[in-house]
């Protein structure tokens, strides 16, 4: 049985601030995994009006139980509109999208993705993960995108194996010359807080830190020197107590996403 | 004859040297062909699963599936290609999480990647490595949305189309197919990716309910399967139901044209152990054994096969394993659940685990 009380865990802790990203209204296009939760959350709490978009076409879902895929009922129940996958990334690229989450399992200091594999050669890797998916399409396409997943150095690189997805690329202007349209990656979110880019280098940079976390034992989870931002660092907000035991109760009582593994 | 442009750095980086093996998923001109030659009359195209699968999968084809991994996708299409041990096929599609499988099985050894994986039950170990024992050779790296653009160039009647997608990304450099122009239509510098349409030999599109003459009615999301279908030079249609055509004429909703089609099979349960919207629900715990046991390693994952695609005759009997008419009460119920309103169901069920196996699989 769950401990309602226990205090949130890491993984809780990102799904809340994620969902502090979304503002009511916005039309959001969700990724497997934490942005699932964090989409309902915010709509339980503060954006009862948000459209949640899935990749398998789903339109404004009227949400259930968690999706276990992008393509499951739940990304689609009862949606007004099912759009064929190749117009579901177009309503990205022609602006219908206000905000966008994705994962990582390695993000570098130009918030470039991979999601491909550990290890430089594609040939002969160490460890072969997914592949894209939708993951390099919505980072190509997207102009308010936010990065999700937990640090470590070994996740924080200074260069991933594989540019899944760009961000930045090589920082300063090398985002727009490789002819990528949107912004670029807003804000990267981990457990140790939010971490924004710095506007000429592209550079990543602390914006706020997790209760707990100082600068100096972020720097230690991270695998390459991040910026720090003049003056005081703001605390990333503590997710309230009442939002917590909804968040237990009502978005992932089971657990399935905000579980953290134990092997 | 078509001379093809390949990415020069990709072919290096993919240590391709014979490049024909390329071209057919790119040669509109045989597949131009192929669409001409096939049946054009509105003729009665029923067959069984093993006739369509004898008659119109070669060795050496290129094929993709429907759906979504495990949404609305040919699994029982793909357990028969197994059976029929098939040789030297290719896989497309987007997500292409089934390749990984008949990879497994022999049955296909190269691959045109976009996403391998069982999303939330997580990485697919059988994939890393059949890659790193070169069981399979990977072709071409995709995102989700290459693809789908790849095919909806070519149903659109297209060569191909430009695009923002996978720009400046590595997948570039792991793509024969791709390659960056400057737009034509401006003179400031706006680098964009040409995809070409792309022709997969076989389309297996597995839906809710055809006619005989493969007008197919899909039901959910339909992915790329449109696309696809008007894509590829043969496609196989797979259906819950054979209904009569008035059934069809009297449907809204996302219909495949008949004349695309060159089988139509009557296959019940074809999509399980997947989700069939408006059918059944996904078996969780066999994903969850597939991923957790029998990707672990070949030994396991031949067990695995051995008991679930050799040990049965047919999809009747894949249904009988997975608990017979109790599975197909209780698959019903959730997905309908899954889509509609049925407060009462809580999806709560038995995972499994390498240390806890119910021996349910609803």
């Amino acid at each position: 049985m769950k401990d309602l009380s226990a205090p949130a865990n890491p993984l809780e802790t990102l799904a809340y601030i994620l969902s502090k990203q979304i503002r009511d209204h916005q039309i959001v296009y969700i990724g497997t995994g934490i942005p699932m939760i964090a989409g309902i959350l915010a709509l339980k709490t503060h954006a009862p009006n948000i459209t949640m978009v899935y990749e398998s076409g789903g339109q404004d879902p009227i949400p259930r139980d968690l999706p276990w895929s992008v393509g499951c009922p739940f990304t689609w129940r009862k949606s007004p509109a099912v759009m064929e996958m190749s117009y579901s990334f177009a309503q990205c690229y022609n602006g219908y999208v206000d905000i966008a989450f994705l994962g990582f399992a390695q993000v570098d200091m130009y918030g470039n993705v991979n999601t491909h594999q550990i290890g430089k050669d594609v040939l002969h890797p160490t460890v072969r993960m997914t592949g894209s998916g939708g993951n390099n399409d919505l980072a190509s396409l997207s102009d308010n995108l936010i990065l999700v997943g937990v640090q470590t150095p070994d996740k924080f690189v200074e260069k991933v194996d594989f540019i899944t997805s760009v961000g930045y690329l090589t920082g300063g202007n090398s985002r727009k010359e490789a002819g990528l349209i949107g912004d670029g990656p807003k804000v990267v979110i981990s457990q140790c807080g939010e971490f924004d880019f710095e506007p000429a280098t592209k550079r990543m940079r602390v914006k706020t830190l997790a209760p707990g976390w100082t600068f100096d034992f972020t720097q230690q989870f991270t695998g390459f020197e991040l910026l720090k931002p003049e003056g005081e660092i703001p605390q990333t907000p503590l997710i309230p107590d009442d939002i917590l035991k909804l968040l237990r109760t009502e978005v992932d009582p089971r657990g399935v996403f905000t579980t953290m593994p134990t092997a | 004859m078509a001379v093809f442009n390949y990415n020069k750095v990709a072919l290096e980086n993919l240590k391709i040297e014979d490049t024909s093996v390329l071209d057919r998923l790119v040669n509109f001109e045989s597949a131009l062909q192929a669409h001409k030659k096939k049946e054009h009359a509105k003729v009665d195209k029923r067959m069984t699963l093993k006739e369509a699968i004898a008659t119109f999968i070669s060795d050496g084809d290129v094929i993709s599936d429907s759906g979504f991994s495990y949404v609305r996708t040919p699994h029982q299409a793909h357990w028969e290609i197994m059976r029929q041990e098939k040789k030297n096929l290719q896989m497309i599609g987007a997500p292409n999480t089934n390749q990984s499988f008949m990879i497994f099985n022999n049955n296909v050894n190269l691959s045109h990647n976009s996403y391998a994986g069982v999303e939330m039950r997580g990485i697919d170990r059988n994939y890393d490595r059949m890659l790193k024992t070169g069981r399979t050779k990977i072709l071409s790296e995709w995102s989700h949305g290459g693809v789908a653009l790849g095919y909806k160039a070519a149903q659109l009647g297209t060569p191909g189309v430009f695009s923002k997608q996978m720009l400046g990304s590595d997948i570039m450099k792991y793509n024969p197919y791709l390659n960056v122009v400057q737009n034509p239509m401006r003179s400031d510098p706006d680098p964009v990716v040409f995809i070409p349409a792309l022709y997969p030999d076989v389309a297996i599109v597995h839906c809710q309910l055809a006619d005989k003459y493969g007008n197919a009615y899909i039901y959910g999301p339909t992915v790329n399967d449109v696309a696809a279908a008007a894509a590829a030079r043969k496609l196989i249609i797979t259906a819950e139901e054979i209904v009569p055509e008035s059934d069809i004429r009297n449907r809204q909703g996302t219909i495949i044209p008949f004349f695309y089609a060159d089988a139509v099979v009557e296959l019940p349960f074809g999509a399980v152990p997947g989700n069939m919207p408006g059918y059944y629900y996904w078996s969780r715990q066999w994903w969850e054994k597939l991923i957790r046991f029998g990707c672990v390693n070949d030994e396991n994952l031949k067990i695995f096969f051995d008991e679930w695609v050799y040990g049965v005759k047919d999809q009747f009997d894949f249904v009988n394993k997975l608990g017979g008419s109790r599975w197909i009460a209780e698959a019903r119920m959730q997905t309908k659940a899954a889509e509609g309103d049925h407060e009462d169901i809580d999806f709560s069920y038995e995972e499994y685990t390498r240390t806890h196996d119910s021996g349910l699989y609803y």
